[in-house]
């Protein structure tokens, strides 16, 4: 078990910086989740981790070991691949029992710990398989089997479940997760699904652009997002975002819409205060945090239905403002249709300003 | 899935084209195979036998040529009297030997330029493949001198040296062709798993055991035909098959009986080398452990 340090480091492939400075610190026994669209570096960090990849600047620790210039077989981790890598040419038994014959290890401890991997991943019926006849899930289940009779310091995990089918994948994130918590290992898993990253992880590094947006626990990731970046790209469906203006109204300050006008609340107002004078600013407010009602109340106000999404449980609500449009998430008991007007209320409590300029987010 | 089979409808034309296909397919066989018949029957015939041939044109009396004693003394004559059990092996070892030395050499080569990137790569991948641009002949002279000097003519090492030489660009460039085709993804699961970089390498050779076979049966090819170096370098201690063959064409006497024999001795091991060989040539290794 070790925990991971990384410090300011630098990727660097010819002159596109892939990695820009970054600075994460994963605890012993952590699961964390680098979280990001492709070619964010989340897959270059995980590289470099490994040793696949040389450091262009900066320090890797793995405890107090620095890693730099460690090659992987020696950095006593495992990996497990997107296109999962298996041997073609061996059976799932020899797939998973290479690295333990690598290590000279004899013979009958080498079964009992391919057993019992096999065992834990349900595979024991397919050792005598070769990758070539297996099923995407199997040969996924391979591959975490090589990985896990390692007993290594550190799991790295690349994207490993994103070509199994959606059930499949559902399926998988709890196992994974149980698994890692019954190991007790340290875990790195990159992945570009926000919700494998919101579900299984202790802590999400969420990366854009090479350059680490926020790290933090799931919830605050998903509850308080550093910057507009983030807000907009996790959670599902996605943040609506308005573009609004500050405006004073006596002692309150309010956020002002074509079409609507809502007060902050005070310790919001604060922080805008604080902030100086923000004028332009854009509201963020997810599709569940806003309630669509027929009859008017209390600071509601009106849109029109432009169309609706029924998703079973929930259903989706577009609704077309002055002009912009916003997504709402209700439950099917609401039963506007198309063309009908439509009163929505915002939870003020819920909602986020950001800054203009540079997305940064005042709450 | 869409089938397989390519859509036909009946025509003229193509009806008059597939009887076209199987004339050239006659001709062509019988262009191939009749001189290898040819051979393989008179070499077991006596010598009078070997020249009873019917007149031109005389087709009704074609059945003359089958009219014989088989006799297998010119095999026993060239194994007894000739030495060609040396020779064989001579042959054996020095187009075996080539075509390891340049199949172990070319696969680390082509290894290393499918993976490293470094400055020049690819003026050293030209340069590897131009030292086969110029024709035998042209090195013939210089390297003969270079082997004199060292004292490599008529040995075999000399004559395994002198068909590396001409193998090893040859297969740098094809096997490299090959590892292209290995997802890197395979020998970083390798290296993960605890193996250094030459374990990895070997951990992928399995992968491109179809183009090791072709290549190594190309290579075997080469120098079993060759009769430039052998002669030349290989003369006197390093005899081969084509060069022993050649000296039983001697000035007063052509023995036609003991060169048709040495020809099948020549020819048989590369036939049955290619029918064991196929399927390498033909599929390899079911792949399927990544996603493509």
């Amino acid at each position: 078990m070790a925990s991971v340090t990384i410090t300011n480091v630098w990727k660097y492939y010819g002159k596109t910086a892939a990695v820009r400075d970054l600075n994460l610190v994963c605890e012993d026994g952590e699961f964390l989740c680098v979280l990001g669209p492709s070619g964010c570096g989340k897959s270059s960090t995980l590289r470099m981790l490994a040793g696949l990849e040389h450091i262009s600047a900066g320090d890797i620790l793995f405890g107090e070991r620095r890693v730099n210039d460690i090659p992987p077989k020696d950095r006593d981790i495992a990996m497990v691949f997107e296109n999962y890598a298996l041997y073609p040419h061996k059976t799932v038994y020899d797939n998973i029992a290479n690295s333990l014959r690598l290590r000279r290890l004899d013979k009958s401890t080498i079964d009992q710990k391919v057993q019992k991997a096999a065992k834990m991943l349900e595979i024991e019926q397919l050792l005598d398989r070769r990758p070539g006849e297996l099923s995407g899930g199997q040969k996924q289940r391979t591959a975490i089997g090589r990985a896990i009779v390692r007993e290594p310091e550190l799991f790295l995990f690349d994207e490993p479940i994103a070509h199994l089918d959606a059930k499949l994948r559902a399926h998988m994130r709890v196992e994974l997760k149980l698994m890692q918590r019954e190991l007790g290992t340290t875990m790195i898993y990159v992945t570009h699904d926000q919700l494998e990253a919101l579900s299984m992880a202790d802590r999400v590094a969420v990366m854009h652009e090479g350059v680490l947006q926020q790290f933090g626990p799931p919830q605050d990731v998903y509850y308080k997002p550093a910057n507009q970046w983030v807000a907009g790209f996790v959670g599902e469906p996605p943040m609506n975002f308005l573009d609004c203006e500050i405006v004073e109204e006596g002692d309150l300050l309010s956020v002002r819409h074509s079409s609507f006008t809502t007060a902050l609340l005070p310790e919001q107002a604060a922080i805008i205060r604080q902030s100086g004078d923000a004028r332009a600013v854009t509201l963020g407010i997810r599709p569940e945090e806003i309630s669509i009602d027929a009859s008017s109340s209390e600071r509601s106000f009106s849109g029109n239905v432009m169309l609706t999404e029924p998703l079973g449980g929930d259903l989706l609500v577009d609704v077309a403002l002055e002009d912009s449009k916003v997504l709402v998430k209700t439950k099917p008991s609401y039963r506007g249709g198309r063309g009908e007007p439509c009163h929505l209320t915002f939870d003020r409590s819920r909602w986020h300003l950001f800054s203009k300029e540079n997305g940064v987010a005042y709450f | 899935m869409a089938s397989s089979d390519i859509v036909r409808y009946r025509s003229p034309l193509r009806r008059a084209l597939s009887v076209a296909t199987i004339v050239f397919l006659v001709v062509y066989l019988v262009w191939t195979i009749l001189p290898l018949f040819i051979m393989f029957v008179s070499s077991f015939k006596d010598l009078l036998a070997a020249f009873a041939l019917p007149e031109v044109g005389d087709w009704l009396n074609i059945g003359i040529f089958f009219d014989f004693e088989p006799t297998v003394k010119h095999y026993v004559e060239l194994f007894t009297v000739n030495n060609f059990s040396d020779y064989l092996i001579n042959s054996i070892i020095a187009s075996g030997g080539s075509a390891v030395v340049s199949v172990v050499l070319g696969s680390m080569a082509a290894y290393a330029l499918s993976r490293a990137e470094f400055r020049g790569k690819k003026d050293l991948f030209f340069w590897i493949i131009s030292t086969r641009m110029a024709p035998v002949v042209a090195v013939m002279v210089p390297l003969y001198a270079i082997f004199r000097g060292v004292g490599l003519v008529g040995t075999l090492p000399g004559l395994i040296l002198a068909y590396t030489t001409f193998n090893l660009p040859f297969a740098i460039w094809m096997l490299k062709g090959f590892f292209d085709n290995v997802p890197y993804a395979i020998e970083e699961a390798a290296m993960c798993d605890g193996s250094t970089r030459f374990q990895a390498f070997r951990a992928i050779l399995p992968l491109v055991a179809p183009g090791v076979g072709a290549f190594l049966v190309l290579c075997i090819l080469f120098a079993w035909n060759d009769f430039l170096f052998a002669s030349i370098i290989g003369s006197g201690g390093a005899k081969t098959l084509p060069p022993a063959t050649r000296e039983l064409v001697q000035p007063q006497n052509i023995q036609w009986g003991k060169i048709m024999a040495a020809g099948v001795v020549t020819t048989l091991p590369m036939m049955l080398l290619g029918l064991v060989i196929r399927r390498y040539l033909v599929a390899g290794l079911t792949m399927g452990a990544v996603r493509e």
